[in-house]
C-alpha cells in the first residue's frame, strides 16, 4: 500500500467508516440467521418457547466471543506473519 | 512529471489510484477475515449450546483454526505463483 497523506488519510477513514457501518450490518443479520437456524425449530407456537430464547441468548454470545477471539488471533498471526517477511529480507 | 528531462522521477500515483488501491486492500482483508470468522466457526463450534461463553476445548480450536488458516493462505498463495508462472493461470485459454 503505497503511503497516503495526511488528507488522504482523512478520506480514507470516511471510507473505511462507512465499510465498518456496512460490516456491523453484515454481521447483525448473518447472527440472526445463525441463531435463528441453529435455534428455532419448534412452529406448534407463534412464540418463542423459553428454551429457544435461552438458545438465541447463548448462540449470539458465544458467537460474539468467538468473533472476538478471531480478531486477537488474527492481530497476533498477522504480526508473526510481517515479522517473517521483514526477518527474511 | 519531469519537465526538464532529467528522468529519474517516479510517475505519481494520483490521490485516486491511491485510495483505491488502500480500499482494494482493506476489502480483502476484511474478506478473508469474515470468512476465517465463519469457517472456523463452522469447525469449532456444536450446535448445541449449552453456555454463552467459550469452552476451553472451543478456545483452543479457534486459536489453532486460525493459524492454521494463515499458513494454508500463505501455501495455496505460493502455489498459484507457481502456477502462474507455469502459464496456466488464464484457466484453460490455451
Amino acid at each position: 500500500m503505497d503511503q497516503l497523506n495526511y488528507k488522504e488519510q482523512q478520506e480514507f477513514q470516511k471510507i473505511v467508516e462507512q465499510k465498518q457501518m456496512n460490516d456491523f450490518m453484515r454481521l447483525y443479520t448473518n447472527l440472526v440467521d445463525r441463531c435463528f437456524n441453529d435455534c428455532v425449530n419448534d412452529f406448534t407456537s407463534d412464540k418463542l418457547t423459553s428454551r429457544e430464547e435461552t438458545c438465541l441468548s447463548r448462540c449470539a454470545e458465544k458467537f460474539l466471543k468467538h468473533s472476538e477471539r478471531v480478531g486477537s488471533q488474527f492481530q497476533e498471526q498477522n504480526q508473526k506473519l510481517m515479522d517473517q517477511m521483514r526477518g527474511s529480507k | 512529471m519531469s519537465f526538464f528531462g532529467l528522468g529519474g522521477a517516479a510517475p505519481q500515483v494520483s490521490t485516486e489510484q491511491k485510495l483505491k488501491g488502500a480500499e482494494a486492500e482493506l476489502d480483502m482483508i476484511t474478506t478473508m477475515f469474515n470468512q476465517l470468522v465463519d469457517s472456523c466457526h463452522r469447525k469449532c463450534f456444536d450446535k448445541n449450546y449449552s453456555e454463552g461463553s467459550l469452552t476451553k476445548n472451543e478456545s483452543l480450536c479457534v486459536d489453532r483454526c486460525v493459524s492454521k488458516y494463515f499458513d494454508a493462505n500463505v501455501q495455496v498463495g505460493n502455489s498459484m505463483q507457481s502456477v502462474g508462472q507455469s502459464g496456466t493461470l488464464g484457466r484453460g485459454l490455451k
